[in-house]
């Protein structure tokens, strides 16, 4: 699989703000990839400069190799669909489908044959005379869906696709996007502010935050080792705690050390101050005493399969989250521990104001 | 989406047909007969004549509004709360007479109001003495409330039933009593219709000639009869402008007052 | 109770609103010329009406000024609008501003502002200065219900047609204009009424000898009422009635259509 879109240092502000602070991104041929950020971080205008909707300010867009920064969104080998799916309302179903072809003079009954393939391709067989008001919420998703693929775009870009639909619909839909991805054998640029979105369809996360790409991987990657506080904030509910490398391989946080397995040649040597995150499924229960640090229990909810717990640290002020099969109950005094591997030691943010912090210390 | 260049025909018939006559307002009336820079028809408001003129107009206009409002709110609130197909079918009554042309109207109470009218006719008929209704400030204010009823009605009606019932059931809920929902919270959120209503009724009530001239009976001249016949009359077009920007003043000066009006009934919602 | 109060301002309203119309109505098939005395059914005054050819020509010109007017101020007002969507929105803000002028001044201000302007480049004030200044008022209420229709909405549909192939050109034809329809139809409709309905800056922007239907009554009332009047109000009332009625009832069924669907 080659290289297919390479983004260079693009730069983008609008009335002097700035929106994207110089990225860079390479797209392979056939590859899922996610744009995954907070609104406002910069994602939908990357969308937007790759569909031709934008120019940037600085940087280059390429595709296959070929410089295509100023063609016309009219011209450029991808199609789009849009949040909230910009259907034409006053065009029926196979009218919309349909548009792109007629604008190439399509003829007629190869016209009717690719709307009927399209349709079929997004489960609508059928649907061809209806109005886009008498759809669903789901069905216009789908007939967007269709209306970008029935060109045969070398790369669909999706821009929140899912945004509007509800939780049920939208897992559904998941399904069907790798399904259809997987039919049409094309490239997919995914834009989504959901993780769990993210992480189930994609074979690349982007991760977005400000302007500036923080990081980039497959979902498993991601989701183990967050590269900072964000990123790991960001992709799910986790203990992200400042900490303090005490010693080789050793990292002290809220007053007790523990021990881990990143040191000097990952680049955390002692004294250096970081970021911690321990996932809360991590965190194993232990009777009180007999683990490597203590807690009281303050609060327990049932969700579905699991509790959820926020556990007062005794050692310090740390209120810890974590996730057991078994039943505790709230004012308990337990015992925790926690493997080296799963306690992920990151950078903390090398914004100006917090390395000024550090150079203090 | 579009080139900025559309929007030149639009400027250039600005410029021409709103720009320049204003400013050719303004020329005139700074402008003496002999060509000079004067006061002299600014200053003509003053004179006992135009003072007179000016009073009245601002009192009728006064009246009449405050007249419309008194009947439109309950109106506008009696259409919100009836129901839909119903409503729909009231709306289409009130605006249908905005539809014929405002001199027939303003004739029709003519008809009705003259000596040997309609109303006179039933009056006699019953043995009364003959009325004279015609020729008076008060025939003036009806065929202005006549008028102009409608476009005090149509904007209060349209953010009256615009108000969610939610927020009225929730005063009701948090204890206010049927004085307190209006003045907390129908009439603040009605304020842009009210104003935009005393707009529409004010301005046209301020500045008429035409019902005055009409059921005035060319005897009672508002500010609008000075300035027309100053125009057609007298061919003072000096003296006319001049009076016109005393009037412009008066209507920029009500649209600002109405304006904060509606800022801070706006402020007071939140 | 308030249910029955209800009913009765309504109705006291309703009189008063219709009774004055209803009266011109009735006289206009009076025989006699009186305003009091019924002198038996009669058309003669809807023939009086017919033949006079000044009516005829007032009639005539005030249709001819409403269309026109309309369309222009249609052309222009919606070609401003998408001007203005690609402006900054402080510079739109400062058009919107002055295109706000004519809708909020007084009319007669409207009118003498005009008049002069008309004198000062030596216009011969006739047709064409009626037809000028109507565009000029009319051009505010295009604007006005053409600009809400250009949103984002617009926006996404124009830009996903270019995503999907089309010319600048075709997606503006086939996308954006079908979406500003109602827009600049309403705006059209608005501007032909206005234009029919005026009288005052007709009044000061008309030379002598040219007639709408609204100057040509005032000088008529001003000498004295002729019952054919009361046959124009009639017709007039009537035609409205029927046209009103007529868009309410398409109204009522594209309503009832588009709630059927959303079930």
């Amino acid at each position: 699989m080659g290289e297919l879109i390479r983004l260079e240092g693009i730069v983008k502000s609008f009335d002097d703000t700035v929106v994207l602070n110089g990225i860079d991104l390479s797209v392979d041929e056939n590859e899922f990839v996610t744009l995954l950020g907070p609104s406002g971080c910069g994602k939908t205008t990357t969308l937007r400069i790759i569909a031709g909707f934008e120019k940037p300010d600085q940087g280059r867009v390429y595709f296959e190799g070929k410089d295509i920064t100023d063609m016309p969104a009219n011209q450029r080998p991808v199609n789009t669909v849009f949040q909230n799916y910009a259907l034409f309302p006053h065009m029926n179903v196979f009218e919309n489908i349909a548009f792109s072809l007629r604008v190439k003079n399509v003829k007629e009954d190869e016209i009717k044959k690719r709307v009927a393939k399209a349709l079929k391709q997004v489960n609508l067989k059928g649907f061809e005379n209806r109005r886009i008001d008498q759809l669903s919420g789901g069905q216009q998703q789908r007939i967007a869906m269709a209306r970008a693929i029935v060109n045969e775009p070398r790369v669909l870009l999706l821009d929140e696709p899912l945004g509007a639909l509800d939780l049920k619909l939208r897992q559904e839909m998941e399904y069907e996007l790798v399904r259809l991805k997987k039919e049409l054998g094309i490239t997919f640029i995914y834009i989504t502010h959901d993780q769990e979105e993210a992480l189930t369809m994609s074979d690349k996360v982007v991760v977005m935050n400000e302007g500036y790409i923080q990081q980039e991987g497959t979902p498993q990657e991601i989701y183990d080792e967050p590269v900072n506080a964000f990123v790991a904030d960001f992709i799910g509910d986790s203990n992200i705690v400042p900490g303090q490398m005490a010693d080789e391989k050793v990292v002290k946080i809220d007053g007790v050390e523990y021990p881990c397995i990143d040191g000097t040649a990952e680049g955390f040597p002692p004294r250096r101050r970081v970021d911690v995150v321990i996932r809360p499924e991590d965190i194993d229960i232990v009777p009180y005493g007999e683990g490597q640090w203590n807690g009281t229990i303050t609060s327990k909810l049932f969700i579905g399969v699991h509790y959820e717990m926020l556990v007062q640290s005794e050692h310090g002020k740390i209120e810890w989250l974590l996730q057991n099969y078994d039943q505790h109950e709230v004012g308990e005094k337990i015992g925790m521990k926690v493997d080296p591997e799963n306690i992920q030691i990151m950078h903390k943010p090398k914004s100006e104001a917090e390395s000024a912090i550090e150079l203090d210390i | 989406m579009a080139k900025k260049t559309y929007t030149i025909p639009f400027i250039i018939w600005i410029i021409a047909g709103t720009v320049i006559p204003l400013i050719s307002i303004a020329y005139y009336g700074f402008t003496s007969r002999d060509g000079g820079f004067t006061l002299d028809n600014i200053a003509a408001i003053f004179r006992h004549d135009h003072m007179q003129a000016l009073g009245l107009s601002l009192t009728l206009a006064i009246i009449s509004t405050i007249i419309c409002l008194i009947i439109a709110f309950p109106m506008a609130m009696i259409l919100r709360e009836s129901k839909y197909g119903k409503q729909g079918f009231l709306i289409f009554v009130i605006i249908l007479p905005m539809w014929m042309n405002f001199l027939l109207r303003t004739m029709a109470w003519q008809v009705l109001l003259e000596r040997q009218g309609v109303i006179n006719a039933i009056i006699t008929a019953v043995g009364l003495p003959r009325q004279e209704m015609m020729n008076t400030p008060g025939a003036i204010v009806l065929g202005m409330v006549y008028d102009f009823l409608p476009f005090m009605i149509l904007p209060i009606y349209n953010t009256v039933s615009k108000i969610d019932n939610h927020l009225i059931e929730a005063a009701y809920d948090l204890g206010a009593n049927k004085t307190k929902v209006y003045t907390s919270v129908i009439f603040p959120l009605a304020v842009p219709g009210i104003v935009s209503g005393i707009t529409m009724v004010f301005i046209p009530a301020l500045t008429t000639f035409v019902i005055s001239n009409m059921l005035g009976g060319g005897k009672i001249n508002l500010i609008g009869n000075i300035i027309e016949q100053e125009f057609t009359v007298n061919s003072n077009w000096y003296l006319g402008s001049g009076l016109s920007l005393v009037m412009m003043v008066f209507i920029i000066i009500s649209m600002l007052l109405l304006q904060r009006f509606d800022k801070t009934g706006g402020a007071n919602l939140i | 109770m308030k249910k029955v109060l209800g009913r009765i301002y309504i109705l006291i309203i309703m009189m008063f609103l219709y009774l004055p119309i209803l009266t011109l109505i009735v006289l206009s098939f009076n025989s006699t010329k009186s305003m009091s005395v019924w002198g038996g059914f009669s058309l003669r005054w809807y023939e009086e009406l017919f033949r006079s050819r000044i009516m005829m020509g007032a009639i005539l010109n005030t249709f001819s000024i409403a269309i026109l007017a309309a369309l222009i101020a249609t052309v222009v007002g919606t070609l401003a609008v998408l001007g203005m969507a690609a402006m900054r929105p402080r510079t739109q803000n400062v058009l919107l501003g002055f295109n706000n002028i004519p809708m909020l001044n007084a009319d007669i201000v409207t009118g003498i502002a005009l008049m002069l302007f008309f004198l000062m480049v030596g216009a011969p004030r006739g047709y064409m200065t009626i037809l000028f200044s109507h565009a000029t008022f009319c051009i505010p209420y295009v604007i006005l219900s053409v600009r809400p229709r250009v949103n984002k909405n617009t926006d996404r549909l124009y830009e996903a047609a270019l995503d999907l192939g089309a010319s600048e050109g075709y997606a503006f034809r086939r996308i954006v204009l079908p979406e500003l329809k109602p827009g600049i139809m309403s705006g059209f409709l608005l501007s032909f009424t206005m234009s029919v309905d005026d009288f005052i800056i007709t009044y000061f922007t008309r030379g002598a000898g040219i007639n709408t239907i609204s100057t040509l009554i005032y000088s008529e009332v001003k000498i004295g009422i002729r019952p054919s009047l009361f046959a124009l109000s009639t017709i007039i009332f009537v035609v409205a009635l029927v046209v009103l009625l007529f868009v309410n009832l398409r109204q009522d069924k594209a309503d009832r259509e588009t709630a059927l669907q959303a079930m």
